[in-house]
């Protein structure tokens, strides 16, 4: 199976470059994600439900927008 | 804060809901015949309007786009309106993209029984209706971003991303996959050839199911199945994390339609590799949506709602695992081409969203009508009819799949294929087939159940067409937002940028070298453009939908070389606008047909193929033999070819008429000679040239040892 998939006479480059760009995107979202406020998700989190069916208002007063 | 008052549009809601359940039952019918049809051929009431070649596309465009089109619309009608806490932007925007839609829908029922077809899958409609399609697009575009522009929450929820990801994709890929030089109102050319065409279709057929049939239901997913369990999303992070690397990874997967073909080896090794880590993302959004039931499990037994979500949801699951696994070569190598295709995407249309498309057709009719579900019991029925219908549908098909994938490629000892008449595997799973007509028809008669479930329903309340609702304003934005995603979130215009970008680079590291690169389509001498008549025909070969039913591509694999040929080159379809490769062979490929057999038999298999093979389920063509060969535009046929690069010099041109009836009267002799008597003015004809034309050029070339060896490599 890997040799389908390494031997590409002359042309890994291809993969090579698709694989970083990948992994640099992948990496961005990931420290985007855990630089997240738990008080933010826990609010876009309640978004679809009706005032009533939610716990409380997740934002404390000053992350209120 | 002021409180402003407004009212929600459910009419828009209710509209493109009646439309889902009515073009449901229609593009269900058209499929249960197709299915009928691969069993008794005579099922097509001896019309070429309603022959296998023609309506299959009905089919799958009735329920792509559609039904699943038509329950993506009513859904995010409804969802985004209160998530961004605002009427939808424009109410006559809103009656323009339904009405809109719906002709289009009406144009494509019209267009493809007559035979206009473009031919690319799922994208068969031809220019004047792809236009159509681009410009109601972009007013679905407006009226969505219009209201995401004047909406009362800050911050945009995650169903809104993924249908701002849908709108873009779709938006690009349909009008990269749909760039035509027309010949008259109903034939256009693509402008791409060959290996670049298919590359460039099934970049277009592959995110279709992605961006048409994924993003927009997981959208629904993550708004509707909340609201349906009364619990918010498991992981509003795990939901961010999936968004972005699907519809990163999503883009780079075509090529692995086109395994073992002529396209170049690295670009099918990158469709391998991005289809494999394509299950991370999928599998992250159905954990998310199953986690998202914990703790509401018990509710799960009692409401059919969400029993019908379970599934679809496993639905999801099943389809996303097979994906990947037959993008590996192995695979591949056994299931392309087989049946095993067809229960695949089914366990997506029937399974993730159909069932989803009826669990939120249950949750909101009686909501905006302000009713009680006529009956829950038999909700419960249409469910379990449905999921019945599912099985019987996928098992079989999976069975057929792998006994006739095996029996393609078995040798008896003496090293001859053991199956050497192809008919002899597709007799052995005719009742699979039978089974599988059976699954539909249950599926089939749920969604009747369904519909009268819900105009019952609908009888006993009545349409609160304006809902009144009540949110603050939005206030200027003081302070900074912490984080780069919260910023990003309440900039819709950036996010669609960010986003586009997202799904450009896969298609553009694909595409650029195989369009620019020449090394990547070697050329071949001696292959040269198709004759007139060749030309006609191969339009005839289009306009029958041929390529539903038979590829036109030979692998490298002994097993296919021993059966039809030398495998196929990608300098062989340099001249191919479009290509005509196909994705299943129902019968033989037919790349290598030219010169194997005499002209009679082309003719009398077209008459009637249990003439030539007893038992065949292909329907018989009599028409080609009655109708007279339309010549009008063929001149301007061939300088549009000329303007797409096919080398035809002036004379060929000027004098095409006269060298496709010369060719023709050589044809209609030797058929006399043979003892069939047909003018030389008829629609076979021109279908004989073409078939006796294919895959012949090459034959002039020396043998090239580097190929023997190719195919040894894969055995």
């Amino acid at each position: 199976m890997w040799k389908q998939i390494t031997n590409l006479n002359g042309d890994e480059i291809y993969m090579i470059i698709s694989l970083l760009i990948f992994l640099t995107f992948f990496i961005l979202v990931a420290i985007m994600l855990i630089s997240m406020k738990k008080s933010f998700v826990d609010y876009m989190k309640d978004l679809p439900l009706e005032e009533s069916e939610r716990n409380i208002d997740n934002l404390p007063e000053s992350e209120r927008i | 804060m002021q409180v402003e008052q407004f009212n929600y549009d459910n009419k828009i809601v209710r509209d493109f809901g009646i439309a889902t359940v009515i073009w449901g039952i229609v593009g269900m019918t058209v499929g249960l015949l197709v299915a009928l049809q691969l069993i008794w051929p005579e099922v097509n009431f001896g019309l070429q309007y309603s022959t296998f070649g023609r309506i299959r596309p009905l089919h799958t465009n009735a329920v792509i786009f559609a039904f699943v089109g038509n329950a993506i619309f009513m859904g995010a009608y409804y969802s985004m309106q209160r998530v961004l806490k605002a009427r939808m932007f424009s109410d006559l925007l809103s009656k323009i993209h339904f009405w809109g839609w719906q002709l289009i829908i009406v144009a494509a029922a019209i267009t493809l029984p007559l035979g206009l077809t473009t031919s690319h899958e799922y994208a068969e409609l031809e220019w004047p209706i792809d236009i159509s399609i681009a410009v109601i697009w972009v007013v679905f575009g407006i009226n969505m971003f219009g209201t995401i522009i004047k909406r009362r929450e800050r911050h945009m929820y995650v169903a809104v991303w993924f249908y701002i990801a849908t709108f873009v994709t779709v938006a690009v890929l349909h009008i990269v996959n749909s760039i035509e030089l027309p010949v008259h109102l109903f034939k256009s050319y693509y402008v791409y050839s060959g290996v670049q065409d298919a590359l460039v279709q099934w970049w277009y057929g592959h995110n279709a199911v992605a961006f048409f049939l994924t993003t927009p239901f997981l959208g629904l997913m993550y708004y509707f199945l909340p609201k349906m369990a009364n619990r918010p999303v498991y992981s509003y992070k795990l939901s961010i994390l999936h968004f972005w690397t699907l519809i990163f990874l999503y883009i780079w997967a075509g090529p692995h339609h086109l395994l073992y073909s002529a396209l170049p080896n690295w670009v099918q090794s990158l469709g391998v590799v991005f289809s494999i880590m394509l299950l991370a993302p999928s599998w992250g959004g159905m954990i998310n949506g199953l986690l998202t039931l914990r703790g509401a499990w018990d509710k799960v037994r009692t409401e059919p709602i969400l029993k019908f979500m379970v599934v679809a949801l496993t639905g999801y699951g099943m389809a996303t695992f097979e994906g990947p696994l037959l993008s590996l070569k192995q695979v591949n190598a056994i299931a392309h081409f087989t049946d095993w295709i067809v229960a695949h995407v089914h366990i997506g249309a029937l399974g993730w969203n159909g069932f989803m498309t009826f669990a939120i057709l249950y949750w909101l009719i009686p909501r905006i009508y302000r009713t009680q579900l006529h009956s829950k019991r038999l909700a419960n029925i249409h469910f379990w009819v449905g999921t019945l219908g599912i099985l019987f549908y996928a098992i079989p098909m999976y069975w057929a799949a792998v006994v006739q994938g095996l029996m393609w490629k078995d040798f008896t000892p003496e090293g001859v294929l053991k199956y050497p008449n192809f008919l002899a595997t597709t007799l052995e799973i005719l009742p699979m087939h039978m089974m599988r007509a059976l699954g539909g028809a249950l599926y089939l008669s749920g969604v009747i159940l369904m519909t009268y479930n819900l105009i019952k329903t609908v009888k006993s309340g009545s349409l609160l067409a304006n809902e009144p609702a009540e949110a603050a304003a939005l206030e200027p934005i003081k302070k900074s937002e912490p984080t780069a995603h919260r910023r990003l979130e309440r900039k819709p215009l950036m996010f669609l940028v960010v986003s586009l970008i997202v799904i450009l680079i896969g298609g553009l590291v694909e595409m650029i070298p195989t369009f620019t690169v020449a090394s990547n389509i070697p050329k071949i001498a001696s292959v040269k453009p198709y004759t007139a008549l060749e030309l006609t025909g191969r339009d005839l070969y289009i306009r029958e939908g041929c390529v539903n039913c038979h590829s036109q591509t030979v692998r490298p694999f002994r097993s296919e070389t021993a059966r039809y040929g030398e495998y196929s080159k990608a300098g062989e379809f340099v001249y191919d606008h479009p290509f005509l490769w196909g994705s299943k062979r129902t019968g033989p490929d037919l790349h290598r047909i030219g010169g194997k057999y005499p002209h009679k038999w082309h003719f009398d298999h077209m008459l009637d193929p249990t003439i030539t093979s007893p038992g065949s389920i292909m329907p018989p063509y009599p028409w080609l033999i009655s109708q007279d060969i339309s010549y009008k535009y063929l001149t301007s046929k061939m300088k549009a070819m000329k303007n797409l690069g096919v080398p035809y010099s002036e004379d060929e041109i000027n004098n095409a008429l006269a060298s496709a009836e010369s060719q023709a009267q050589k044809i209609a002799k030797d058929l006399e000679a043979n003892d069939v008597q047909v003018e030389p003015n008829k629609e076979i004809i021109a279908m004989i040239a073409y078939l006796q034309r294919l895959g012949t050029d090459i034959k002039a070339e020396p043998v090239k040892e580097e190929d023997a060896n190719e195919v040894a490599e894969n055995n």
